[in-house]
């Protein structure tokens, strides 16, 4: 077995160890804090790149894997191991690229946060556990990753935790992702019900390998469901708590409260992916069917992509929070990676997943960098004219919302997405879809317009209104920079993480175009071909075409109401919202689903916990408080029994005892003379008992 | 193994069989010859330390001699007897007399340390001769030689009133039990015709107990319950404990009482085989064993009970004693062989815990003036080593586990309930008085640890010597209460090479 196969393990093991380390560290030592992170960061990344090559030596190597026997019970084994594919490859490279970027970064952002040593120590726990999660080769080791990143998701979230809204999202954003880990958890159990193993590759015997998949496809269980299809969806329940699908995507706007840099690695490239890398993880077992037509599972998949890329994106234009913004775009474009698996596969959904983890990162490092310019200030209407004040961070944020747009050729997204619409144009159950991601992608162009103008254009509006807020104040993450009377461009050390992302944002395209497929084919350990003939493939064109023609009258929307005529001031309302006010305050509310959470599901918990809590006070406690009663009653009854029988006769026995010992020592009279005669009496008293006292 | 075995006493063979004491008694000359002619003038420190280490050479002597030379013999049926039970005890009282001497060398409380060693090595000779006879003229004469060796070894410090007084109570007293003694004995020849134990119980086997039987067992029982200070024939010991000088007073309470226990069962066992009768509540048999149960009953309730009254740590430890001899009594009233293993373990760990609490004793008298028990207030703080020693020993005395007197304890009343089951009554008292003992023990050690040091008190350089002498005893308590196997394994394989 090759070197790197064995010790993958390492790869997500050195930053859980840095944190290890970083955990036992003082607060003040910083730089030995950073120094840990970012060096196993870099080995982790180095070690990637290891693997990565490894498998690109190799494409007909197959699926190499590693288990080991946890431990036994009865007569099983219960096995953890690890493996590498070109998914895993590819995920190890991104996510430790990506994270070491935002780690370099966060140097910069967090540079006068009091609590940077233990920040760090979150982040390499965070980006163990989502390496972790990538080299599984067991159901139950990823899940248990799995909720390492969700406990530090939750930890970094509410890393600020005494701000209230901190606390409150990072509550919010572990109890909604658990409501999914349950339905991840049941899907776990059955599967393992059902074929006796978790691991997914295991020389034949994985729960992954045709002999698992053909039993589960064939076994057909509730509502005409395939065993697969049942399991694939309590499983994708967990990936739609992770990756905030539509009902299940409330807590990612609010974990906006999280650090910038937080909300880059966690919200935006790494945890929220976690859940399509799950969806494509498990693909076989999501697509195992008798029959030709999708499954049930993989369609569930689609409706729920489609649905959210939609839903998102018109709530992201009602947005004026830069983050929450860039939050429900998150939300929009995993919807869009759900669809592309559902529709069109593992590489489809993955091309998007890869592009998308880096404008997405790019954008929310330049929407750090303009938060941290801006003196922390979030809100996009108090802001304008930041081209001037930070060009770079105008630059690279552009080139980002250009990739997450889709603008064609040259971005990024626009291969990415355009992969997704070609396939959900070819789905053979509805072509909805199709219209659902076209409509989309017309939203995306239009709402990250809105944001570019709003914040880049026209003139300031930051030095009127910022200061006087107390509320905003107490969110200036940067006290050394609260006195900046004007935005300023960020340090190097912010910049370069940026220009980085932004040449991957555009050059990551490169490597998916229908011409020259490498990604795809890279996936499906195929020989990339060179055919700019693909082109001329029938779809491909006219999907090109309409896709172009659909960003580009995003933009040209987006700059007949934002652009055409300079934002005035901060209290100006929004152009759209002028046009219709009820809709746009809807779409500002998030459609009430918040609302409507509170209004439906946590008010029936509320009453039910008023009933349980009832039930406790005047039920149970009752009966417990009778029992409590009954043993103080047989405690007293106890206690006056010791009091007043066996303490008085202990005492009493201790007393004559000891009074008994002071009446034998008046035998020692110190007297020679009745010593003897003690002697004479017990002579008499012995014979006399031995002659009269005892039988013969 | 010299195996002598003859009617008739050939000198030659003889003489291999008393080696032991031979060399003893001429370590006792060479001690007393040495002081008196060259140590006349030196300090009583230099002449103790020369004294003891001659005596101590003595009985390390007789004891190779014993362990590389062994003899199997029965001289004149009985008279004389070697044999590895014999052997085993004569070792030990060797190696308590050793203990006892090296304790010596650090008392001031008298000029005549030549003659002092001379009778702790006499008194040794004689309890060599008591344990290895099963003939009463023997026994008796041997038993004289130790008795008188020790009234005199009581009175040694002549300076003291107490200590004459005490000697005198002691020789008194002593005599009285002699005369009571030597009264059964004379009986006994009557009834068998014979002196040797084995006779007189062939002699006085008969199914109904003849008075003059009855009269001489209860006058044996006196004379040697004398020497045990079992109850109510105990009065000299709370005198002598604490009138003696301290090293007199253990050697009395240790060395003296292995052999003495050791005589008792041998004479009881053998020489009354046949008269056992039986101490089984409510039907009591006529016999020396229900005497036995009745004085070991008494000792337990008198010596638990007095001792709790006392001031004195020595008077504390007389009674104790006093009690301690009544549950040995048990392990003779049981007559078997387990009880024997268990009646020589318990007293030899008996006799290292005395020897351990009279050496304490021995330095808090040096610095303070006496044993009186406020004397040991916060003596830990003074000094550590000692108190910690005489903890241990007193934790072993009261029977707490896991010290060797918690097991001495146990496996008596193990064998005794194994015995017979009719002396349950017997072991339960046994256990009750044991629950008793605990208080005035922990009372000891309270004062040691956690009753404040008088403001007055000094502090004081323990004894370098007496230190490591403590320790030892006390270290060697620890091993046996942990590992009892080391020593029960050899008493055990003793009695099964002696047949008894």
């Amino acid at each position: 077995m090759n070197w790197i196969v064995k010790n993958l393990w390492l790869i997500p093991a050195l930053p859980m160890f840095a944190a290890g380390i970083g955990a036992l560290l003082k607060q003040r030592s910083r730089v030995p804090a950073a120094c840990l992170a970012i060096g196993s960061m870099v080995l982790s990344f180095l070690l990637s790149l290891v693997a990565f090559a490894h498998v690109l030596g190799n494409r007909a190597n197959g699926i190499e894997s590693f288990n080991f026997g946890w431990f036994q019970f009865g007569n099983e084994w219960l096995k953890l191991g690890w493996m590498l594919d070109p998914l895993t490859a590819v995920m190890l490279l991104m996510v430790s690229f990506v994270g070491l970027l935002i780690f370099v970064y966060s140097v910069g952002y967090m540079h006068d946060d009091e609590n940077f040593t233990r920040f760090f120590c979150f982040l390499a726990l965070f980006a163990g556990a989502m390496l972790g999660v990538v080299i599984a080769n067991s159901l139950l080791l990823l899940f248990m990753c799995w909720e390492i990143v969700g406990l530090t998701s939750y930890l970094l979230i509410g890393f600020w935790y005494a701000k209230p809204e901190a606390a409150a999202a990072a509550k919010k954003a572990f109890i909604v992702t658990r409501i999914g880990d349950l339905g991840f958890l049941l899907g776990m159990v059955w599967l393992y019900a059902q074929s006796h193993t978790l691991l997914f590759y295991d020389a034949g015997a994985g729960a992954l390998e045709s002999a698992s998949l053909t039993h589960l496809a064939a076994r057909t269980t509730v509502l005409g469901l395939s065993l697969a299809s049942a399991i694939g969806i309590l499983i994708f329940c967990g990936a739609a708590g992770k990756s905030g699908q539509v009902p299940l995507h409330v807590w990612l706007p609010d974990a906006m409260e999280g650090p910038t840099p937080v909300s880059a690695l966690i919200h935006a490239a790494t945890m929220v992916a976690a859940g399509v890398f799950l969806i494509a993880r498990i693909y076989p077992l999501m697509a195992a069917t008798v029959s030709l037509t999708p499954t049930v599972a993989l369609q569930v998949v689609t409706w729920v992509g489609a649905i959210t890329a939609v839903f998102a994106a018109l709530i992201a234009v009602g947005q004026y929070d830069i983050k929450r913004i860039l939050a429900y775009s998150t939300v929009s474009q995993l919807g869009y990676m759900m669809m592309g698996l559902g529709v069109g596969g593992v590489a489809v959904g993955m091309f998007h997943l890869i592009t998308h983890a880096f404008f997405k990162a790019l954008l929310f490092l330049g929407a750090g960098s303009v938060i941290h310019g801006c003196s922390g200030e979030q809100d996009i209407r108090r802001m304008g004219g930041l081209r001037k004040y930070m060009p770079i961070t105008f630059l690279v944020y552009a080139v980002g919302m250009l990739a997450l747009c889709g603008f064609p050729l040259f971005f990024s997204g626009f291969w990415s997405k355009d992969a997704i619409l070609h396939a959900a144009r070819d789905w053979n159950i509805s072509q909805a879809p199709f219209y659902m991601g076209a409509f989309g992608a017309l939203l995306t162009a239009f709402y990250m317009t809105r944001q570019v103008y709003y914040v880049f254009a026209g003139n300031s509006r930051l030095a009127a209104s910022s200061h006087d807020d107390p509320q905003l104040a107490a969110h200036f993450e940067d006290p050394a920079h609260h006195v900046a009377a004007h935005p300023h461009e960020s340090p190097a050390i912010m910049t370069v993480p940026l220009m980085i992302l932004a040449a991957f944002a555009m050059l990551l395209g490169l490597i998916g175009t229908p011409a020259w497929p490498w990604f795809q084919s890279f996936l499906d350990r195929q020989q990339p071909i060179l055919s700019f003939a693909a082109f001329s493939a029938p779809g491909i064109i006219p999907v090109m075409l309409s896709s172009s023609t659909i960003v580009i009258l995003g933009l040209i929307l987006g700059w007949y109401f934002y652009g055409r005529k300079p934002i005035a001031t901060a209290e100006s309302p929004d152009p759209l919202g002028k046009l219709q006010p009820q809709i746009f305050s809807i779409l500002g509310h998030a459609f009430y689903v918040d609302a409507f959470y509170g209004a439906t599901l946590i008010r029936l918990n509320t009453i039910w916990s008023r009933v349980c809590d009832w039930f406790d006070r005047f039920v149970w406690n009752g009966a417990v408080q009778t029992i409590s009663y009954l043993f103080l009653g047989v405690a007293w009854i106890d206690s006056s029994f010791d009091t007043y029988v066996v303490n008085p006769s202990f005492d009493g026995g201790c007393a004559s005892v000891s009074r008994g010992g002071r009446i034998l020592s008046l035998f020692q009279g110190g007297r020679i003379q009745s010593y003897l005669r003690m002697i004479g009496l017990a002579l008499v008293a012995l014979v006399i008992f031995l002659l009269w006292g005892a039988k013969r | 193994m010299i195996a002598i075995n003859h009617a008739q006493i050939d000198y030659a063979q003889l003489l291999q069989l008393v080696w032991p004491e031979i060399i003893l008694v001429a370590a006792a000359l060479i001690a007393v010859a040495v002081d008196l002619l060259l140590l006349r003038k030196q300090t009583p420190r230099l002449r103790f330390a020369v004294a003891a280490s001659l005596g101590s050479l003595g009985c390390v002597a007789a004891i190779l001699r014993l362990v590389l030379a062994p003899v199997q013999a029965n001289i004149l049926d009985g008279t004389l007897i070697a044999n590895p039970l014999v052997r085993l005890v004569q070792i030990a009282v060797l190696a308590l007399t050793i203990f006892i001497l090296l304790l010596s060398v650090d008392s001031k409380f008298t000029r005549h340390v030549g003659e002092f060693v001379l009778l702790v090595l006499i008194a040794t000779t004689g309890m060599m001769f008591l344990v290895a006879s099963q003939d009463l003229l023997v026994i008796f004469i041997s038993l004289e030689l130790l008795s008188l060796s020790l009234y005199i070894l009581a009175a040694f410090s002549k300076r003291s009133l107490q200590s004459w007084e005490a000697a005198l109570k002691y020789f008194l007293f002593g005599g009285m039990s002699a005369a009571f003694l030597l009264f059964g004995f004379s009986l006994l020849y009557g009834l068998s015709n014979s002196t040797s134990l084995l006779a007189i119980a062939g002699a006085i086997h008969s199914p109904s107990l003849n008075p003059l039987l009855v009269i001489a067992i209860v006058t044996t029982t006196i004379g040697l319950g004398f020497k045990v200070a079992a109850a109510p024939f105990h009065f000299w010991a709370p005198d002598v404990y604490q009138g003696a000088p301290a090293p007199s007073a253990a050697f009395i309470a240790s060395a003296s009482k292995v052999a003495s226990f050791f005589i008792f069962f041998q004479l009881a066992v053998l020489g009354f085989a046949g008269a056992e009768g039986t101490a089984a509540l409510p039907h009591i048999v006529r016999g020396w064993v229900p005497v036995l149960a009745l004085v070991a009953a008494v000792s337990m309730l008198l010596g638990n009970l007095v001792a709790i009254t006392q001031s004195s740590l020595r008077r504390l430890l007389a009674y104790s004693a006093v009690a301690h001899a009544g549950y040995m009594l048990l392990a003779i009233v049981a007559h078997s062989q387990q009880s024997l293993a268990a009646l020589l373990y318990y007293v030899i760990t008996y006799a290292l815990a005395t020897i351990g609490a009279f050496a304490v004793i021995a330095v808090v008298e040096e610095h303070k003036g006496s044993d009186q028990l406020s004397n040991f207030d916060g003596l830990a703080r003074q000094a550590p080593v000692l108190s910690f020693g005489l903890a241990i020993f007193i934790l072993s005395l009261a029977g707490i586990p896991p010290l060797a007197g918690f097991f001495g304890k146990f496996y008596l009343f193990v064998t005794v309930l194994q015995s017979s089951k009719s002396l349950l009554w017997l072991v339960v008292l046994a256990i009750a008085m044991s629950a008793v003992s605990l208080y005035y023990y922990l009372k000891v050690l309270k004062r040691m640890y956690v009753a404040a040091l008088p403001p007055d008190a000094g502090q004081f350089e323990s004894p370098v010597l007496s230190q490591v002498l403590v320790a030892a005893l006390a270290a060697a308590v620890v091993l046996l209460g942990c590992a009892p196997h080391l020593l029960l394994r050899w008493i055990e394989a003793a009695l099964q090479a002696s047949g008894l």
